[in-house]
């Protein structure tokens, strides 16, 4: 266990939070090699398949950041985002994904600090669950 | 020798018993909400009171999903790419409680699966592995028409054993050398008496009583294709249905299947899965047409296919063998009897 | 009960004489016991085929999406819900539509039944004065109708048509003091690997045969995220990790949409109850956002709309 680290995946948007990441690694700031990051548009173009397909490919935990509410550069896509993440979280953990594996956050362009102690935060919750138990695809578990 | 035999209902289960020493047995068991043919894990699951499964046993040969190939997608790997065949557990397996519609299903499916030219590997194998213990119905269903179509309650077709519940025992019909092989094997050696060959000979026949002739499957194999394709019936037979795949996978005679690749990670399976002519997906193109891309193509091929093509092509009867769970599960009532009658009508209107 | 058949047999038979419509959507009496067929009346002839009972369970807003001629239309109170998220989302414009509500008192749950007759096989089923007699091969039973209920049905707050041209009976009583959602708050309260368990048995039947996402009638999309093979979200086999995907996904797919009509229950072919799914989406739509399915054309669906104070307790 000890030598476990988590894979997490973040699906960052352009223009807030990748920037946010990307001040934060000019800065010198410090945070856990254990983020992945993929950089879309805006928070309202991920698709709720994309989180499914990375649990499915075995990842320890999805964060999802984007701009704060009011300061989307498409002035409504993260207002859709929050709508749909909510439900999303609800329906995932209902379903038995351990709670702490999921996380979704607005971040600005501005705040370095932010992102890293974010995803600091976000490292420590997904190792304090384990590795990923369920909904992982592998070989076709056929008879 | 190959008389008929009888076993006591207690006997039934030891010969089991000493079956599942060396093989593995399939029969009826309730989980659930229904019926489903799955290995004993003790004799005492076996339920042979149930009317049928609900799922044909026509996954014991060709299962839902599939792994036939796998391949290495390894760089290095002087092997990569290569299609290596998956392994199968084809060992000898024994499957009591099979309905006689079912049975004769699978000779019809022998039909696809196995020609002069073509062996599906996969399926004769495990065909040749199994040995079909079959039960007679004494009560058919009221959703039955077996032998409307050409089998009947307690036809022997396609069966190694007949079992006929008497009440007090089974009845064990051995139907060809490799079932009276297995009724030695299970130590259900004593010889029947006269009455009660007798006795399951008149349930046979009140069995088959108790069903009707519904339609004539001579005459729709005699209809002019082109008229029944271009009859006006369609639009109604069609308009309910929702295209889902409940007939196809529910029954006993449909085959068709489709194959995927799977890749995870440096490893590749190539799977079989069953497909359905309902889908909408089923005859599309790879060039984007798709010639079935409307609801009644779809569901008039089903019906051509199965009471007039299948007639037509392999004189055998109709790909049906009335065992009644399209009827009894298709979720808006699309019902294979009346669509038979229209299409065996004298008139085509 | 035959009095809904009349009605809607002379609402047909006018509309189709009067020709203002093309089809009338109704149900004929099924081929075999508790079921019903989905039938289109085109001529007023035909209509004399239309019938009405408790076993009208299918959903017959799912043959509505992307019709071009004029239809008159049976609903029941949540078919009629259906209808409006099918406005609302452009699949069938309202100006083509005649829609003949039928205010329903439940519809019966055939394999409850079944279960009740222990296999035996039911011949003639006969509805009178709340009991349902049924009587098949050497015997007969009188069932307490209010006991076979589908599940949606007993839980049911929509039984009148929402929206209607005309109707086919008389406006029932709303049930009132109905909890929609224990079965969801029994799950809530259970651990992470207890739920994970509890849905892992519930779909294990699953032979992927998508009567679930057929017979419902908000699921409509071109082509549906199971046969998207660029990517390729999730598998086509009985894997379980593709099985949960298929469900989870198009459970997802209806938040904010499904009016728990149950034809998705009621059409699978191996009685697995998906609503266990969609009744989560159901609570949370309506706890965090207030909002009920298909009640009103004025109304965007929640995840077609916004307002800048949604909650966001679940952001960090």
């Amino acid at each position: 266990m000890s030598e476990w680290e988590p894979k997490i995946v973040a699906f960052l948007c352009n223009w807030c939070s990748y920037g946010g990441a990307d001040l934060a690694g000019v800065s010198r700031l410090q945070y856990p090699a254990n983020i992945r990051i993929i950089r879309v548009p805006c928070t309202g173009r991920v698709n709720p398949k994309f989180i499914l397909a990375a649990l499915r490919h075995g990842v320890d935990g999805v964060w999802v950041s984007g701009c704060h509410p009011g300061d989307c550069h498409y002035i409504e896509g993260n207002y859709y985002a929050r709508r749909k993440f909510g439900l999303l979280k609800g329906l995932l953990e209902h379903m038995g994904i351990e709670p702490g594996r999921i996380h979704f956050s607005w971040i600005s362009s501005a705040e370095a600090t932010k992102f890293a102690e974010t995803a600091r935060a976000v490292v420590e919750k997904v190792k304090a669950i384990g590795p990923a138990r369920h909904f992982i695809k592998r070989q076709a578990e056929v008879a | 020798m190959m008389s008929d035999r009888f076993v006591s209902k207690d006997g039934l289960k030891d010969g089991i018993r000493r079956l599942m020493e060396r093989r593995a047995v399939i029969g009826p068991v309730f989980r659930g909400q229904y019926h489903e043919f799955a290995q004993l894990a003790q004799v005492d699951e076996l339920d042979l009171t149930f009317q049928n499964s609900r799922l044909s046993p026509k996954g014991l040969f060709h299962p839902h999903s599939d792994r036939m190939f796998t391949y290495s997608l390894a760089k290095n790997d002087p092997e990569a790419g290569i299609l290596k065949e998956a392994p199968q557990d084809y060992s000898p397996r024994v499957a009591v409680g099979i309905r006689p519609c079912d049975a004769r299903a699978f000779q019809l499916d022998d039909a696809n699966f196995e020609t002069e030219t073509i062996k599906d590997p996969w399926w004769v194998r495990r065909r040749e592995a199994t040995t079909l213990v079959g039960l007679g119905c004494n009560q058919p269903c009221a959703t039955c028409f077996c032998t409307t179509v050409g089998t009947g309650p307690f036809d022997t077709a396609g069966l190694d054993v007949l079992l006929v519940d008497l009440g007090d025992g089974y009845l064990a019909r051995p139907v060809t050398e490799k079932g009276r092989k297995l009724l030695d094997e299970a130590g259900f050696a004593a010889a029947a008496p006269a009455e009660a060959s007798s006795r399951a000979g008149e349930l046979r026949k009140a069995a088959e009583q108790s069903l009707g002739k519904l339609f004539s499957t001579e005459a729709i194999a005699g209809q002019n294709t082109l008229e029944l394709f271009n009859a006006a019936f369609w639009d109604e037979v069609q308009f309910s249905c929702i295209n889902c795949g409940t007939c196809t996978f529910l029954c006993p005679t449909c085959w068709c299947f489709d194959i995927q690749d799977e890749v995870s990670g440096e490893k590749g399976d190539r799977l079989r899965l069953w497909d359905s002519c309902m889908f909408p997906l089923f005859t599309h193109h790879g060039s984007g047409h798709n010639p079935r891309s409307q609801k009644l193509q779809r569901v008039r091929q089903r019906f051509m296919h199965k009471l007039k093509y299948y007639q037509d092509k392999y004189h055998l009867g109709a790909a049906c063998v009335g065992c009644g769970r399209c009827v009894s599960h298709c979720p808006v009532n699309i019902d294979i009897r009346q669509v038979a009658q229209l299409m065996s009508a004298s008139c085509i209107c | 009960m035959y009095a809904y058949t009349d009605r809607i047999r002379e609402i047909a038979r006018r509309l189709l004489s009067e020709d203002r419509v093309d089809l009338v959507i109704g149900y004929r009496k099924g081929t075999v016991p508790f079921m019903n067929e989905p039938f289109a009346a085109r001529t007023p002839e035909q209509a004399d085929r239309l019938w009405w009972d408790s076993f009208c369970g299918a959903n017959l807003a799912n043959y509505l999406p992307r019709r071009t001629d004029r239809v008159g239309i049976v609903v029941k109170g949540c078919d009629s819900r259906n209808v409006v998220v099918q406005i609302l989302e452009n699949q069938i414009p309202r100006d083509k539509l005649f829609i003949i509500g039928a205010p329903c008192k439940g519809m019966l749950d055939r394999r409850r039944i079944a279960a009740e007759l222990g296999g035996k096989d039911a011949l003639v089923a006969e509805e009178k004065n709340g009991r349902v007699l049924v009587q098949g091969r050497g015997f007969e039973v009188d069932l307490d109708r209010g006991a076979f209920l589908q599940e949606n049905c007993s839980i049911c707050i929509h039984r009148n048509p929402v929206i209607y041209d005309e109707l086919a009976a008389d406006l029932v009583e709303e049930q009132s003091g109905v909890d929609r959602y224990a079965d969801v708050r029994q799950v809530e309260a259970m651990t992470s690997e207890s739920r994970w368990e509890y849905f892992e048995e519930l779909i294990r039947p699953c032979i992927r045969c998508y009567a679930c996402r057929n017979a419902c009638p908000q699921c409509y999309c071109p082509t549906c995220f199971v046969d998207e093979s660029a990517p390729q979200w999730v598998g086509k086999t009985l894997d379980p990790t593709d099985t949960r995907t298929f469900h989870f996904l198009r459970a997802y797919h209806l938040a904010g949409r499904c009016t728990d009509c149950g034809a998705c229950e009621r059409a699978c072919p191996v009685g697995i109850k998906v609503r266990q799914f969609t009744k989560k989406l159901e609570k949370d739509v309506k706890e965090l956002y207030g909002y009920e399915v298909g009640l009103s054309l004025e109304e965007r669906p929640p995840l077609d709309t916004f307002k800048p104070g949604d909650p966001e307790s679940f952001i960090m």
